[in-house]
């Protein structure tokens, strides 16, 4: 579905991202994983259209994402939450949902799709993922309002509403505690099994071993192992990344 | 009376103008070209009613036209500055719309001798009104009938998805663009209602006072349509209004035998405002209970509960 080759992006003399190759594929929830600076979000930047890549070639479903802007990669099925929050903090949290989902009927055909709808399935779609993120109660307060932990939520639930294909989530657990973090599992598990498709950046490593089918592994930049929750797990290279040279020696 | 007739059409005319600035701030848009847009409105509708013999129901739509055409024109290249940048950007384009009407001579002859502008002199004669005998009253009763079509729309248009859409682009442009909100449209979009607006309360000031000059279109006027919004808060439409009422109708002329000190106390009172209110007059309490007692703009709420099955 998404298919990253050769890939590279540079800051000044820094290699963020070094030739990485990534596939994801339809329907999986694939984690990706790796130290600090390794290159998780400069990934998700350059699959969300936000930084350029230096070179190599990026497709989703077939398409050439290199010459498309931000908002028509939304358009094409991707969305994405972001590892610092960004909300529309005074925009209602029914209104920060809705935004996300009627920008995709509009237009003309959306017009007309509106007219023959009267607008209904927009408000029911809209209120199901609130009942789904737990946010049914609070449709009319303010996002930026809403405790730590319901913002991610309606942060998630803003990009589920795109009606994205592929959802890249930059370190959603971040800050959250164990039941919230169960809650997100749950949530993760069910988007997928509504057919979509999950990028997940995370270094709450339970929640990445539970969760992914696979899981890709940056350091550097580069990618230095790809398999599943056990194969990442064992690997040397992994363990190296992690705990540094000297403690996979003596494991 | 007719001093209050006056400050009335003064206050209608500046409505509109604030409510022109309000569109671009909701993208998050500080403009300081809507005096331009004003100018061009006023310029535009005179002409189109003395050297064109246009009845005034045309000339107005027909202003507010290329006004919002122009606007969208400076629109685009703004695009690619924001903040600061577009305020200086703005201004600029506004200076060179006054200095346009500073040198704009076109003069016609009519049945009753030379009309049009005549450079630094001016533009005079805009008489639509008076020899078409509209009384004061019924002058006003034009100007605050289009104030109250404009802010219907508008109310209806924040509440509709393409006003949800230009606040979310206000809030966050990178959380906008990555859920799919084109933020080119949006702003150029939001450029061409305000460009609009602002034409339309320019003709109407042009028609109403039947001489303007370049010295109509100062900084200043760009100052004060940015400053009604910006004191009335962008939560409600009624906040503009009321921050028009208090500028024009108490810091200009309830304060006028302050003479001098009145300059100082405005830019006091919206230094003041600005630390105690933050998000506007109309978030206080006060307002907040003006604007919940006049329903029609609150923004888009859903009716929560009864359909919420997950």
């Amino acid at each position: 579905m998404l298919e990253l080759r050769q890939l590279s992006r540079n800051f000044g003399g820094v290699k963020a991202l070094d030739q990485l190759d990534l596939s994801v594929h339809k329907g999986e929830i694939l984690g990706l994983i790796g130290p600090n600076g390794s290159g998780k979000s400069t990934t998700v930047n350059v699959i969300a259209g936000l930084y350029k890549p230096s070179s190599g070639s990026l497709t989703f479903n077939g398409i050439d994402l290199s010459q498309r802007s931000t908002h028509e990669r939304a358009a094409v099925g991707i969305a994405r939450t972001f590892q610092n929050i960004r909300l529309f903090a005074n925009l209602s949290v029914w209104q920060n949902v809705w935004a996300a989902h009627v920008v995709r009927d509009s237009g003309w055909t959306g017009l007309r799709k509106r007219w023959l709808a009267s607008g209904r399935t927009a408000r029911d779609e809209v209120q199901e993922l609130l009942a789904f993120s737990g946010l049914a109660g609070k449709a009319d307060v303010l996002a930026g309002n809403l405790a730590f932990g319901e913002q991610r939520r309606l942060e998630l639930a803003r990009a589920a509403a795109s009606g994205a294909e592929l959802l890249l989530l930059d370190e959603p657990a971040a800050g959250m505690n164990a039941e919230e973090i169960d809650e997100l599992d749950a949530r993760i598990r069910s988007l997928r099994d509504q057919g979509r498709t999950i990028l997940l950046i995370e270094h709450h490593m339970e929640l990445v071993m539970a969760v992914c089918d696979r899981i890709a592994v940056l350091n550097f930049g580069r990618k230095i192992a790809e398999g599943t929750p056990a194969q990442v797990q064992n690997d040397a290279a992994v363990r190296g990344a992690y705990l540094g040279a000297e403690a996979t020696a003596t494991t | 009376m007719d001093f209050y007739l006056g400050l009335a059409q003064v206050i209608g005319v500046h409505t509109l103008l604030g409510l022109s600035a309000w569109c671009l701030l909701h993208t998050g848009q500080v403009s300081l070209a809507q005096g331009g847009f004003f100018a061009i409105g006023a310029y535009a509708s005179g002409m189109l009613t003395t050297m064109a013999g246009w009845p005034l129901g045309v000339a107005l739509p027909a202003a507010a036209l290329i006004s919002a055409t122009v606007a969208v024109a400076v629109g685009f290249p703004a695009l690619r500055v924001k903040g600061l940048m577009l305020v200086v950007a703005t201004v600029a384009f506004a200076e060179i719309v006054r200095l346009v009407c500073f040198n704009l001579t076109w003069r016609v002859n009519t049945g009753s001798g030379p009309v049009g502008p005549d450079g630094s002199l001016g533009f005079g004669g805009i008489r639509y009104f008076p020899s078409n005998g509209w009384s004061s009253i019924e002058i006003l009763i034009l100007i605050w009938g289009l104030v109250a079509a404009v802010m219907l729309a508008l109310a209806w248009f924040d509440r509709s998805r393409i006003g949800t859409l230009w606040r979310a682009v206000g809030e966050d442009e990178v959380a906008a663009q990555s859920v799919g909100i084109n933020l080119t449209a949006a702003k150029v979009s939001a450029f061409g209602i305000g460009g609009a607006i602002a034409g339309l309360s320019g003709g109407i000031f042009a028609h109403q006072v039947t001489h303007i000059e370049h010295g109509n279109f100062t900084i200043l006027l760009a100052t004060f349509a940015i400053a009604y919004p910006i004191l009335g808060g962008l939560a409600s439409l009624w906040g503009t209004v009321l921050a028009v009422i208090f500028i024009q109708g108490f810091l200009i002329e309830g304060l006028r035998v302050l003479g001098d000190w009145r300059s100082l106390l405005f830019g006091a009172l919206i230094l003041l405002v600005m630390l105690l209110r933050p998000s506007g007059i109309i978030t206080s309490p006060i307002g907040r209970w003006f604007a919940r007692s006049i329903r029609f703009d609150r923004p888009a709420a859903p009716t929560t509960g009864g359909k919420t099955h997950a």
